[in-house]
């Protein structure tokens, strides 16, 4: 890399982060540029970073000059001129960034100076990526298929394009306030309607129509090109639900099974020539919706940036789509990327090649919200409800997909065979042409109701390969269930994915009897190493996945690892906060240089970074997944998130030793809005407490209480487990911010709880003190002399930062149109920061 | 599905469940890592005789479409693969990959550990191998005791001429197994073509007075046709511009006094890089090769080198320094595979254009 002449004009580089955590924006592009910094230092580059996410992990990152500020067209601008930043990369922070940069851009005036170069898009291309009818017209003009758009602002000029095309249409707005604003309009009455909050969805009150293609495939390409114009695919993978469902909220597979090659031949060749339109230099993802019988393309949407996609193909095929990304954008040529000596000499220009399958589930939030008493719209459209994925990695689509649902469902009782047989017939059908979160369960109900395929492949819109699958699947597990503790059955069953926990609800026993069983009869995992060439060549790969065929290809990587449990999908209440955590403490075993092995199955989850482990196992994270890696690894330590307290238990009971990263199960409710929640933080070291600060938490909102934090009445240890921060929390009747606390009421109405992830990482942040680094190093007897010093005058230290956290802006209305108001505590997505004296 | 196994030639062996017909066959084995494409792939002439084993975990997932046959009747002798997906396309018949394997009388396997077999055959190289019922001693014996046919291009070829006619230039296809995507590339030309087999006399190809002559892909090895084939080629080459494709860039090599050499490791498969040596442009293509001209073997004031593989450094095209004859190994015709490498069709009919324009002035 360091030999490569790169562009030479480049000398400071800004990153713009992707914000608060949100609808579709998990923690792909915290972690995007928290790999790439370190890469582009490399180039001789000097790099600086602006965020506001306190969960960010690349704020912490030593690679980059780092400003925690809320982002902001001024503060971007303020960045640029104060240290002289001759180029900006909004690409890996994904859309929001680039909107920024745009707004900057535009708002730029003469006497700003020289505008800095965007990294891998010119100005001009920027600009016509944040306008979806100029990007548009521009495919138009070129040849490429589009759908058009037209532009309206007032709703007579709507009425009289009704005359013209057909429904169903498709209703958005031009210049949106927000991420989402797409409507399908099925019938007349509903146009006005969709019309007028279009409009008020516009930051210039005007509505984009366009014709909707309901019903067809969706297809995602991830393409790259470099300076040169050589251009490569990196990834394809297929919805299974239909377009109208949000690609989000679809069931997904990689790589594409059931479209012939000449179509993906064709799309293949429609998003090189974007590429090229664009002049682009980095990655980029294209979505279509292909007819099958009819052969047409439709090019839908175009993402030039880093996406959910980008990770989760860097993910499914093991190509390092990031490390190349970084290449690109510096204008490196495809041929001369040099990459780390664990890949193979030609990964980067080789087109990277499956021979696994790899299922995406969305993971919803409505169980959540039931049980707080919130109903929400449930019925899956064009606007995104799901807030988190996961993904299952298998060798056929089956286990991919069993293996995905139990990622997602974290148990099987959700997946109980008797789940949906209290539904009846018309609602079945009312479901299957207006699905909800649990299509997967309703499309195997109907099988097993006897509906014929092709009747079910026109109800849903859904290939008949998936019917086929699943009617497969039903016959096995019924095969199965007749077939009590046969190990034929049971190898079959294992083959395809079925978890010892399922297999154990069918024979009505414990899982542990079928591990045993199992065991007994050399029914034994394998793990497959997941590598871009597909058995090609020999490459030194770190990533695996679980499944029952010959040959095994991991072996034990060291007598001293730590395995470390990662914690799934996203889900409301812990968002990405649980990715920090967990990412961070990986860091910390690294620097401690422990080897280090990750269990997860999230794609936009930061552990899975490719660096921050020395092997990764792309699994399902129920017990009988985590026993069988830790039969083979023989870890020395198993780091785990304390809400897995039956696995806690489960792996204790089996002698291993656990190191648990203190976590509630849920983030209890916050403050009512006359209250505040008051916290006495404590740090715990195994042996002693040190008191750290006082916090006020209210309406969404948390500040730290400029008084000096002392322990008045003696804790008792003993209600403390494990190395790590705590807090005693109790109410207070006000809503002023105190500037002094009388704490003598503490040890009455107050209770002792593990910091939630996300206050410590904000907490880490103010006090420019890595707490959970100080957790790992307590917990493994590695805290030093000067980390002891520290924590003994750490309630002294003052405050680096005048930030409070607050919660983020969440579009709860749109995306889910909630009964009643969501509490924002219990249930945040996403957090940013602010000034006190806001 | 019955159980079935698949043998070596070094006594490996696989368990599976049989699909297609029940037959027992023998045939070199290969992989392939292309992740589209099997029905191009199973039927593509190329393949006569050989077992192909997927990289592609499930297969037939897309069913068998009318538009994807690169011949008529597929003469592969086997294909392994992971998982066999039931799906049909087509209107009349149920017709999905495992009834079509049975109309053909091609034995399948699935429920193969098919990433241990292809990590073993990138080790040992292509082997001999059969689908058998049972894997005993004797199967073996039987087996390496097998020689087979290498009379590919003869199973394969036309042993008559015939016309697919067209209303542009006149373009004559040698057929050493050519597939159909090669006369579907020429269709969008709207070429009038005429398919000749590749015993064919300079005397007749001239006859036709063609525009263009296209020596076609095929199976096998090159050098085992008769020495009369590179004559016609030397003759007609200083006569009418001429692309080689596949087993025809070949041919055009040992023409022209290049050598061949075998790959350590065959290839097919379409995720290489290949470089278009002037420009320094990078496409990709389908590719299909156990062997590759030998780059030190090429007499440079005859030819000279214009596509070269960058993952195994292995010559990919040819050009002729004083004709206007040009080859290239990998298959432009995108069948299956990226549409990026048609424009060496779109060179080639350039290069008739001018032939035809000289000869009008």
């Amino acid at each position: 890399m360091l030999n490569i002449t790169t562009n030479n004009k480049i000398k400071r580089v800004l990153f713009i982060g992707a914000g608060s955590n949100d609808f579709g924006r998990e923690a792909e592009h915290d972690a995007a540029i928290y790999q790439v910094m370190p890469e582009l230092r490399g180039h001789g580059v000097e790099v600086f970073l602006i965020d506001e996410n306190p969960y960010a992990l690349s704020l912490e990152s030593l690679a980059a000059t780092v400003f925690w500020q809320p982002l902001t067209v001024e503060n971007l601008k303020k960045v640029v001129h104060d240290n002289n930043i001759d180029t900006v990369a909004p690409l890996f922070g994904g859309k929001s960034s680039l909107r920024l940069w745009a707004e900057v851009v535009q708002s730029w005036v003469h006497g700003d100076g020289p505008v800095p170069n965007t990294l891998g898009l010119t100005i001009d291309m920027l600009l016509k990526v944040n306008n979806i009818p100029a990007l548009t017209s521009l495919m138009s003009d070129n040849g490429l298929p589009v759908i058009n758009n037209y532009v309206l602002k007032a709703q007579d000029e709507a009425n009289e394009l009704l005359r013209e095309l057909q429904l169903p249409l498709m209703v958005r707005a031009l210049h949106p306030n927000q991420t989402n604003t797409r409507h399908v309009v099925d019938r007349l009455d509903d146009f006005e309607d969709a019309i007028h909050l279009a409009k008020l969805q516009s930051i210039t009150q005007e509505v984009i129509i366009s014709r909707a293609i309901n019903g067809l495939k969706e297809v995602s390409l991830e393409v790259l090109r470099d300076f040169r114009g050589n251009k490569m695919q990196i990834g394809a993978s297929e919805d299974m639900d239909p377009i109208g469902i949000h690609t989000a909220d679809s069931l997904s597979v990689s790589p594409i099974l059931t479209i012939q090659d000449q179509l993906i031949s064709q799309m293949r060749d429609y998003a090189f020539r974007i590429a090229d339109l664009l002049q682009l230099q980095g990655v980029m993802h294209v979505q279509f919706a292909v007819d099958d019988d009819t052969h047409k393309i439709y090019i839908i949407k175009v993402s030039p940036y880093i996406d959910q996609m980008a990770t989760r193909m860097s993910l499914a095929t093991g190509y390092p789509t990031m490390l190349v990304a970084i290449n690109l954008a510096m204008g490196v040529a495809l041929e001369d990327i040099v990459l780390p000596h664990n890949f193979g000499n030609n990964t980067a220009m080789m087109e990277p090649m499956m021979d696994h399958v790899v299922v995406k589930l969305p993971v919803f939030p409505f169980g959540e919200l039931a049980e707080a008493g919130v109903q929400v719209n449930r019925q899956l459209n064009s606007v995104q409800k799901s807030i988190g994925t996961t993904l299952g990695f298998g060798r056929t689509f089956i286990e991919a997909l069993e293996k995905a649902i139990r990622s997602a469902h974290f148990n099987n009782a959700s997946f109980s065979p008797t789940n949906m047989a209290h539904i009846n017939d018309d609602e079945l059908i009312q479901q299957l042409i207006h699905p909800q979160d649990n299509r997967v369960l309703l499309l195997i109900e109907a099988i097993k109701r006897g509906y014929e395929i092709d009747e079910l492949a026109e109800l849903t819109a859904i290939d008949e390969f998936y019917f086929h699958q699943l009617q497969h699947l039903h016959k096995l597990e019924e095969e199965i269930e007749s077939d009590i503790d046969s190990i034929r059955s049971l190898r079959r069953g294992k083959k395809y994915g079925l978890s010892d926990g399922l297999l154990a609800r069918f024979w009505h026993t414990d899982f542990n009897i079928i591990r045993t069983l199992a065991k007994e009869n050399d029914i034994n995992v394998t793990y497959k190493a997941v590598e871009p060439s597909a058995g090609e060549f020999p490459e030194n790969a770190r990533q695996y996945y679980a499944t029952y065929e010959s040959e095994n290809e991991s072996i034990q990587i060291n007598e001293a690892s730590v395995l470390v449990i990662g914690s799934g999908a996203f889900r409301m209440g812990d968002a990405a906060s649980g990715s920090y955590a967990t990412a961070i403490a990986m860091s910390e075993l690294r620097r401690l240089q422990y080897p280090t092995i990750i269990m997860n199955n999230n794609p936009s989850d930061a552990t899975l970074l490719p660096h921050l482990a020395d092997k990764q196992y792309l699994e399902p994270l129920e017990i009988s997944d985590v026993m069988r890696v830790v039969e083979l690894e023989n870890p020395k330590i198993i780091v785990i998130p304390g809400n897995r307290r039956k696995l806690i238990k489960a792996l204790r009971d089996l002698g291993q030793q656990v190191m648990v990263l203190p976590k509630e199960k849920h983030t209890p409710n916050g403050p009512n809005e006359n209250q505040s929640e008051f916290a006495l933080n404590i740090f715990y070291d195994g042996q002693k407490i040190y008191p750290i600060n006082l916090t006020q938490h209210m309406a969404g909102e948390i500040r730290i209480v400029p008084q000096v934090a002392e322990l008045l009445h003696s804790i008792s240890q003993s209600r403390i487990d494990n190395p790590g921060v705590y807090q005693i929390i109790w109410y207070q009747d006000t809503i002023h911010w105190l500037k002094n606390v009388d704490s003598s009421d503490i040890g009455h109405n107050s209770w002792l709880r593990p910091m939630p992830f996300g206050q410590i990482a904000y907490m880490t942040k103010v006090m420019q003190i890595p707490w959970i680094r100080l957790t790992v190093r307590a917990a493994l007897n590695e805290l030093s002399k000067q980390d002891i010093e520290m924590l003994t005058t750490v309630n002294q230290l003052p405050i680096v930062h005048q930030l409070s956290m607050v919660a983020a802006d969440v579009n709860y209305q749109l995306h889910l149109q909630p009964s009643n108001v969501i509490d924002g505590t219990r249930f945040e997505i996403g957090v940013g920061v602010n000034y006190y004296e806001r | 599905m019955m159980q079935r196994h698949l043998i070596l030639e070094d006594g490996t062996v696989f368990q599976g469940l049989g699909f297609g017909a029940p037959a027992t066959t023998f045939g070199e084995i290969i992989f392939h890592t292309a992740m589209t494409g099997y029905q191009e792939i199973i039927t593509d002439p190329i393949y006569d005789g050989q077992m192909i084993v997927f990289a592609m975990p499930v297969i037939g997932a897309a069913g068998i479409h009318a538009e994807a046959y690169e011949s008529v009747k597929p003469t592969i002798s086997g294909m392994i693969v992971h998982d066999l997906a039931e799906v049909s396309v087509n209107r009349q018949r149920r017709m999905n990959l495992d009834r079509f394997l049975k109309q053909h009388n091609i034995p399948g396997l699935y429920q193969v550990d098919t990433r241990q077999l292809i990590r073993h055959l990138r080790e040992t190289g292509p082997q001999k191998a059969s689908i058998v019922d049972y894997a005993d001693e004797h199967a073996i014996d039987q087996l390496v005791a097998t020689v087979l046919t290498n009379k590919q291009v003869q199973n394969t070829a036309t042993p008559k001429p015939y016309a697919n006619p067209g209303r542009g230039r006149h373009i004559v296809v040698i057929d050493f197994g050519l597939k159909h995507g090669i006369l579907r590339m020429l269709g969008d030309y709207d070429a009038n073509v005429s398919v000749l087999p590749y015993t064919t006399t300079v005397e007749e190809v001239l006859t036709l007075d063609p525009d263009g002559i296209i020596l076609s892909t095929g199976p096998g090895d090159p050098r085992t046709l008769p020495e009369s084939v590179l004559t016609l080629i030397r003759v007609l080459q200083s006569k009418v511009p001429m692309l080689g494709i596949g087993l025809g860039h070949e041919l055009f090599a040992l023409a022209n006094d290049a050598e061949l050499m075998p790959l350590s490791s065959e290839h097919h498969g379409m995720n290489h890089p290949i470089q278009e040596i002037i420009s320094r442009q990078i496409f990709y293509a389908m590719q299909g090769q156990g062997y590759a001209v030998d780059a030190n073997s090429i007499n440079r004031k005859k030819l000279f080198v214009t596509y070269r593989d960058l993952v195994d450094g292995a010559v990919q095209g040819l050009r002729h320094r004083e004709f206007p004859a040009f080859s290239v190994q990998f298959f432009p015709d995108a069948a299956p595979g990226p549409l990026e490498a048609t424009t060496v069709f779109a060179d080639f009919f350039e290069t008739v254009e001018d032939y035809v324009e000289h000869y009008n002035q």
